[in-house]
């Protein structure tokens, strides 16, 4: 939070495990992503221009917008970061000198432990709350009428559509199965705050998640996970998905055996964090086109 | 520790104190601030947004309604700000706003030295956007998005928002 935001997309990686992960993923699921890293280059890119005093101002008043705490910005990057915290730290050794070289999962299993169901569809449904506040926080509510906003919510493409990709495959299909909707919608009716409030993520986010105890925080949790399961539902059926697509698609850089899903699914939590880094290049995007609308 | 030695620590102390206090202010009590054509902050206070901006939500009901081959999906709505994509056949051809130039004095003054007109409001093209200035105030923008969309497709959608409904919030 402490870093500016054009360092924060000056920083943005190009080769790493998580840039790797999306890549197979976008092969799966096409959405046409682009790994766009660099200020100066996001600037250009998402305004389309190349007046460099119409840059300049763009840049100056994204920056302005950004370090205005009360608009919000900040809290939605430090949700996107805080969800991830435990990403990518595996992910470094893991790439260590294997360049060019299949990361063999067996070399790591002792560092492993898969999440128990009831943790993984917690770990799913935060990483969704965390999505809807956060786009609350960045877009505002827009729109005079829930069709309105629906429509705004659906209308994801870019990274945006990758995030949420990501999440359905390596945080759904792969370590909950095919029926990863139903595990969950039946697993959250179950959890009790309690159980909530025991989950260090939850701790995390906590504040942030609207509602005024436990209890009502686990019904806001519910009511976005059944807002969404409908879209999740049609994502994966058109694209054909399943656990056996998606890991295909990751055998290009990990090499592991089918019947280890769990292990894969452990490995990618530990190793990659494409919520922060798609988060950061979302909000870059936002604060772009606000910009590029008010200068 | 004696006494003089103690005593020259704290002198030491407060001298250094006063440079590095003295360091951080001056330098910006002698910047004046920068002309309203380079501004991209409210002039009147601290933050991005200053507190007399008009919500984005009233703004919404100006914005054109889109029908046929075109769907308009809003797309932000921040204080002094709303935003709305425009499609075509499902492809992104445009950007609709509308901002509260109050927060962004650059922006009203470029449009009020400008002699060109769309609707009667003073107009000007930057780049592939084209804007008016209503009641002084608000400015209301269109992007485009895709090659196809031209300038006077741009000054089209212009004069479809409720300009005159603007004027009068």
């Amino acid at each position: 939070m402490s870093n500016s935001i054009q360092k924060r997309v000056d920083d943005l990686p190009t080769r790493n495990l998580t840039i790797f992960s999306l890549n197979a993923l976008d092969k799966i699921v096409p959405g046409n992503w682009e790994n766009l890293v660099g200020w100066d280059n996001t600037i250009t890119t998402i305004s389309q221009e190349s007046d460099p005093a119409l840059l300049d101002l763009v840049s100056r008043r994204a920056i302005a917008l950004y370090d205005d705490k009360s608009q919000g910005y900040q809290t939605a990057l430090w949700l996107y970061d805080t969800i991830d915290r435990t990403g990518s730290a595996l992910g470094t050794a893991a790439l260590g000198n294997k360049i060019g070289e299949k990361i063999p999962l067996l070399g790591f299993l002792n560092k492993l432990t898969p999440k128990a169901e009831k943790a993984q569809t917690i770990d799913l449904s935060l990483k969704l709350v965390v999505e809807v506040v956060a786009f609350c926080k960045i877009n505002g509510i827009p729109g005079d009428s829930l069709g309105d906003f629906v429509r705004s919510l659906s209308d994801y493409g870019g990274e945006s559509l990758m995030r949420m990709s990501a999440l359905v495959c390596f945080d759904g299909l792969i370590p909950l199965g095919p029926n990863f909707i139903q595990t969950v919608s039946s697993r959250l009716n179950n959890i009790s705050p309690k159980e909530l409030e025991d989950n260090s993520q939850y701790k995390n986010i906590e504040e942030q998640i609207p509602g005024d105890s436990s209890d009502g925080k686990l019904s806001f949790i519910g009511e976005s996970f059944d807002s969404v399961k409908g879209w999740m539902g049609d994502f994966v059926s058109s694209n054909d998905l399943t656990p056996q697509k998606v890991s295909h698609g990751l055998q290009g850089f990990i090499d592991f055996s089918e019947d280890r899903l769990d292990y894969l699914a452990a490995f990618l939590d530990m190793s990659t964090d494409y919520y922060r880094h798609t988060g950061v290049q979302t909000l870059a995007r936002r604060l772009v086109e606000r910009s590029l609308a008010e200068i | 520790m004696s006494f003089a030695a103690t005593r020259k620590l704290c002198v030491a102390f407060s001298l250094a104190m006063l440079l590095f206090v003295g360091g951080c202010r001056g330098p910006q009590a002698d910047v004046p601030p920068p002309p309203p054509a380079e501004q991209v902050q409210p002039a009147d206070g601290q933050g991005a947004v200053s507190s007399e901006s008009i919500p984005g939500s009233a703004f919404n009901r100006f914005f054109p309604q889109a029908s046929g081959e075109y769907e308009r999906v809003y797309t932000q709505e921040k204080d002094g700000f709303a935003e709305a994509k425009l499609k075509r056949n499902g492809e992104d051809v445009a950007m609709l706003a509308i901002s509260d130039t109050t927060n962004v004095p650059a922006a009203a003054e470029r449009l009020r030295n400008s002699s060109d007109r769309i609707s009667g409001y003073p107009a000007a093209t930057l780049g592939s956007q084209t804007s008016v200035l209503v009641a002084d105030r608000f400015q209301v923008k269109v992007i485009s998005r895709s090659p196809d969309f031209s300038e006077s497709d741009r000054e089209a959608w212009l004069k479809q928002f409720d300009l005159q409904g603007l004027s009068r919030l």
